[in-house]
């Protein structure tokens, strides 16, 4: 599998090569474009092992309930992908490790890697924002999508990351969910509310743009939903 | 203090990096990640009374964030905008800047965030009664929805009303129709913003007014 990003950061899609017997699972309606010889198969999990519970693990996850599987029937094969938010992509190599990606963020990966719903604990409810997570494991290539530019934050000791601008982190990391400011008023108030502060050594990727504040700077204006 | 806007004109987002001792000022919710030394305070955006005039007839936030850096070293921290967008930075040397209702981002000590009447035709134009002034000796941060371009008005710049990012306050800004009845109403231009005077301003290539426009009809 070989993945290459186009026209980033603004508008990136992902050119995915396929050789003959490799497949890339996907999320359902990342795709944009494939080749005439991709064999698309729609399931609840990974391919050749239905998991329903899984599936609808990952629905509560904010990913969709079916995951696409892409495989060429004769010779290579190509398929694009895209995201509904403008942003950047990235790639990352797994290996042997697991990933924690939040739950919007994931687009595509290799079929070697296992998808399963990372359970945080209570504490994920806190956060407000994604309350659940997806977690990566094995070894292969992964897509992730974001809103905005992906900048990397090597944690070694402790950071803060706003909750809406978590893109992934390694499980090498810890986090808690905690206050911003000195006191939980000031957190409150200053509109920050509840971060999560990362603890241990490895790798946060935050987004710049958060949807849920570009959807607050819109709702104003927005004419309200009929019954 | 460090500060480099990364990002490009698409994502502009501030990296700064602040050394022991120094803070920042910061529009609420713009903090996306820190350094967990930093030390943030809430307070309100100037007196009780401004600050709630700054909200309900300014366009900004009741709150703002300041960051101190109480350590030793250098602590990390960047700073976001909700839209995808250009950020700008302008040093102030004695000098002001007006800024339209929810463009200012952060700014350093020495930077005086004020309010002054904007007048009805603003309130009308769904630009604020007031506007935020700022003023002093520092450097202010500001972002917009999509890229920015300046311009230099010397007599009079004609930009539609949700365009406009940061002026002179030397320039004045009138309310007109964009051309006849008809084609004002009818040509989707509605009401525009003359500016008169010889002075900068700024405008953003996209507007939040616009896009909401757009989904509008598409909501069901």
């Amino acid at each position: 599998m070989d993945i290459e990003l186009i026209h980033r950061p603004g508008n990136t899609a992902a050119k995915v090569k396929l050789q003959q017997g490799e497949t890339c699972t996907a999320e359902s309606g990342a795709m944009i474009a494939m080749s005439g010889n991709m064999d698309v198969t729609t399931t609840t999990h990974k391919k050749k092992s239905g998991g329903v519970l899984k599936a609808l693990k990952r629905m509560v996850a904010g990913e969709s309930l079916f995951l696409n599987h892409f495989e060429p029937k004769s010779g290579d094969g190509e398929v694009w992908f895209g995201a509904n938010l403008a942003g950047d992509m990235m790639t990352y190599n797994l290996d042997n490790e697991s990933l924690i990606v939040q739950g919007g963020s994931f687009m595509a990966c290799e079929d070697s890697v296992e998808i399963d719903l990372g359970w945080q604990g209570f504490k994920s409810f806190l956060s407000g924002e994604s309350v659940f997570w997806v977690n990566l494991k094995g070894k292969g290539q992964v897509l992730l999508n974001s809103f905005g530019a992906i900048y990397p934050v090597e944690v070694d000791g402790e950071y803060i990351v706003d909750s809406g601008h978590i893109v992934a982190f390694n499980e090498t990391l810890d986090f808690s969910i905690t206050k911003a400011g000195k006191s939980w008023l000031h957190s409150f108030l200053g509109g920050e509310g509840l971060v999560c502060k990362f603890q241990g050594k490895g790798t946060v990727w935050c987004q710049s743009h958060n949807p849920g504040s570009f959807g607050w700077t819109l709702s104003p204006g927005l004419k309200p939903r009929k019954a | 203090m460090k500060a480099e806007i990364k990002g490009g004109s698409a994502f502009s987002y501030l990296d700064i990096e602040l050394d022991a001792g120094e803070q920042i000022t910061a529009e609420s919710d713009a903090m996306s990640s820190m350094s967990a030394e930093l030390d943030m305070a809430t307070r309100p955006n100037g007196s009780v009374f401004t600050a709630l005039l700054k909200k309900l007839l300014g366009g900004e936030t009741f709150f703002i964030n300041r960051f101190t850096n109480n350590t030793s070293g250098p602590c990390k921290i960047t700073l976001v905008q909700p839209t995808p967008g250009e950020i700008r930075c302008v040093e102030l040397n004695g000098d002001s800047l007006c800024l339209q209702p929810g463009a200012f981002m952060a700014a350093t000590d020495g930077v005086t965030l004020g309010l002054r009447w904007a007048g009805l035709t603003s309130w009308i134009a769904r630009e604020g009664l007031f506007k935020l002034v700022v003023s002093g000796n520092g450097k202010v941060w500001y972002g917009a929805y999509g890229a920015l371009l300046e311009r230099e008005v010397d007599g009079e710049f004609i930009v539609d009303t949700s365009h406009l990012v940061s002026y002179d306050p030397s320039l004045k800004l009138k309310l007109q129709l964009a051309g006849g009845l008809f084609s004002s109403f009818f040509g989707g231009e509605g009401l525009v913003t003359r500016v008169e005077g010889k002075g900068k301003i700024v405008i953003q290539t996209r507007s939040v007014s616009g896009l909401v426009s757009w989904i509008n009809p598409k909501l069901y």
